[in-house]
């Protein structure tokens, strides 16, 4: 259809509303560029590739909570992984009616629950369980392996912020798994039926079937842990620690930021040094997403249609 | 063979069931013990917890949370309208308009929003506005909340609006309406419970956000503020700050702060479930 001058009309308001969108996100990187420059400026590749935090010496270096993003992020996904599949499977092969319905709602409901009462119930319930009766007994009997090597001092650990976070994400990861699963098509389905498979069977076809929307998902999960900020800060317990044990106290990046920007403004280059690890952390989150949504899309027009 | 193809069935079924029961346990128990420490605080608290400013650290009593129930409601409604018009007309844009560049890029824009860490939200907003300000403001709690919550309605609106059959856009041309009539007489009036839960749903996660107060608002607690251009606090900054101290009425506020929290969201979720009952197209 041609545009007609009312459309272009049309067009033209609109226009205001999705520029305003639009500068957000250009101004926002823009910022965080120009003010990440005295840092890069000072301490060049060294920014990232030691580990300290001494604002009276004006020395920093942001390895530990990279590492550390890195490290919660990866139990948070496996943690959502290990729960959301199961729980997509459930709510698309074996329940139906009303109990699909509770069991969907539920999952809806655990996805807009605000971070901070995740986090409150973190800190105060799972961190004890877990020390009590996971971290503690693996340190005992598994300490050979490096990264359950430490005894955890206190409950607040990278382990236990794995895990909370992986808590938080699991309906978004399982929505979009159920999205998937479900969206392949019957004939699949049939085929499988047909040839008397089980519905164990069933389940293993088409779930390699949504393979690449699995592993969008497990990305988009991870882009998603990268940035929680609110669960990390209360659950980490804040040290610059660098190592391979996963018991012991650290860092990420969000956590740093929330902790230490407050103050920041006091010292020379520390607050250049956290909007340089913002800046980190957006850039990744923001290329992590688009790999994992151009994945899904690409999945979907391959075998939905 | 096919007995121990079944027995794998069963084993499997068993597998999916007990690992779905330990991934919906957390959230049982956090709103049963939520509700449970957070109301019991209230009620012994009374009326007053609505009312009075949070006590000393020390002091025995309970005392209130009336800044930042107040400092949150005034950041929602002031943030609320601003996002749900910047993204409906942006979604609709983008669906009337696919194939324009603007359209494109505010498509991109929107997605990678959404997965952009809120804390550094906060921190641009504190360059942006509380820095040339000089104090924290309400006003920079409202741009930080709305573009948090921006992606958020945007994607939902957008979905809803997708999600309209074309048959419908080609029964309005052949009548001879315009585009703009067709948006706003046809298109609009389809979708008005889906924008009826993006309105409700935008809130309960402009409620909830924490990250993106935590350098902007300040944390106003001497009183109750009203003012746009003067600090205020949040009821998720609140309980931020309270749940790190070991003063064990601070605590008491953080829960009795945490079960209203929850029990807004839960009352926005039943609604948004009573909103789509009976959607059909």
């Amino acid at each position: 259809m041609k545009a007609s001058r009312k459309d272009m009309l049309f067009f033209l308001t609109l226009t205001p509303f999705s520029i305003s969108l639009l500068a957000i996100l250009v101004i926002a990187i823009l910022i965080l560029i120009s003010r990440s420059f005295e840092a890069f400026n000072a301490f060049g590749l060294s920014l990232f590739t030691s580990s300290i935090w001494d604002p009276e010496h004006s020395r920093y270096g942001l390895l530990a909570p990279i590492v550390g993003s890195i490290t919660t992020s990866i139990l948070a996904t496996v943690t959502a992984l290990v729960f959301s599949v199961p729980l997509a499977i459930l709510l698309a092969e074996y329940v139906h009616d009303l109990v699909r319905d509770i069991l969907s709602s539920i999952v809806e409901l655990m996805s807009g629950v605000p971070t901070i009462i995740y986090a409150m119930w973190a800190s105060m319930y799972l961190a004890p369980i877990l020390k009590t009766y996971v971290m503690d007994p693996l340190s005992i009997y598994l300490s050979f392996i490096p990264i359950f090597s430490c005894k955890p001092i206190t409950a607040f650990t990278i382990f236990t912020a794995g895990i909370s976070i992986g808590i938080s994400i699991t309906p978004y990861v399982t929505a979009m798994i159920f999205e998937s699963y479900e969206s392949i098509p019957t004939t699949y389905r049939e085929a499988c039926l047909g040839i008397g498979a089980t519905r164990y069977e069933t389940v293993k076809v088409l779930l390699s079937l949504a393979k690449p929307a699995v592993i969008a998902s497990i990305i988009l999960g991870f882009a998603r842990a990268l940035g929680e900020t609110t669960i990390a800060v209360t659950t980490i317990g804040n040290s610059m620690y660098l190592g391979s044990c996963i018991f012991s106290p650290g860092y990420t990046v969000s956590a740093l930021i929330a902790s230490q920007f407050g103050n920041a403004y006091l010292y020379r280059y520390a607050e250049s040094v956290l909007y340089s690890s913002a800046l980190v952390v957006l850039v990744v989150a923001i290329i992590l997403s688009f790999i994992g949504l151009s994945l899904m899309s690409r999945w979907r027009r391959r075998v939905v249609v | 063979m096919y007995k121990w193809r079944k027995l794998k069935d069963r084993i499997f079924f068993a597998v999916i069931l007990i690992l779905s029961i330990i991934a919906i346990t957390p959230v049982i128990h956090l709103i049963v013990v939520t509700l449970a420490n957070g109301l019991s605080v209230i009620i012994r608290a009374g009326p007053s917890f609505f009312t009075s400013i949070p006590p000393a650290p020390t002091s025995k009593d309970v005392g209130g949370i009336a800044p930042s129930l107040v400092g949150s409601l005034m950041l929602t409604a002031l943030a609320l309208p601003i996002t749900i018009v910047i993204a409906l007309f942006s979604s609709i844009m983008v669906n009337e308009f696919p194939r324009n560049p603007l359209s494109i890029a505010v498509d991109v824009v929107a997605k990678s929003l959404a997965s952009i860490p809120t804390i550094a939200v906060s921190m641009v907003v504190y360059l942006l506005v509380v820095v040339p300000m000089g104090t924290f403001s309400t006003l920079a709690g409202v741009v930080a909340l709305t573009i948090v919550s921006l992606p958020y309605a945007y994607t939902y609106f957008s979905t809803y609006l997708r999600s309209i059959p074309e048959t419908y856009r080609e029964a309005a041309y052949s009548i001879a309406m315009s585009r703009w009539k067709t948006v706003t007489r046809v298109f609009l009036p389809i979708i008005r419970r889906g924008v009826l839960v993006t309105v409700l749903m935008t809130m309960a996660r402009i409620l909830g956000e924490t990250a993106a107060l935590l350098f902007t608002v300040g944390r106003y607690r001497i009183g109750v503020s009203t003012s746009i251009l003067g600090p205020t606090d949040a009821l998720p900054l609140l309980i931020f700050d309270y749940i790190l101290t070991p003063y064990r009425n601070f605590q008491e506020i953080a829960w009795g702060a945490a079960a209203l929290l929850l029990i807004a969201y839960l009352i926005i979720f039943i609604a948004t479930k009573l909103a789509v009952r009976g959607v059909k197209l």
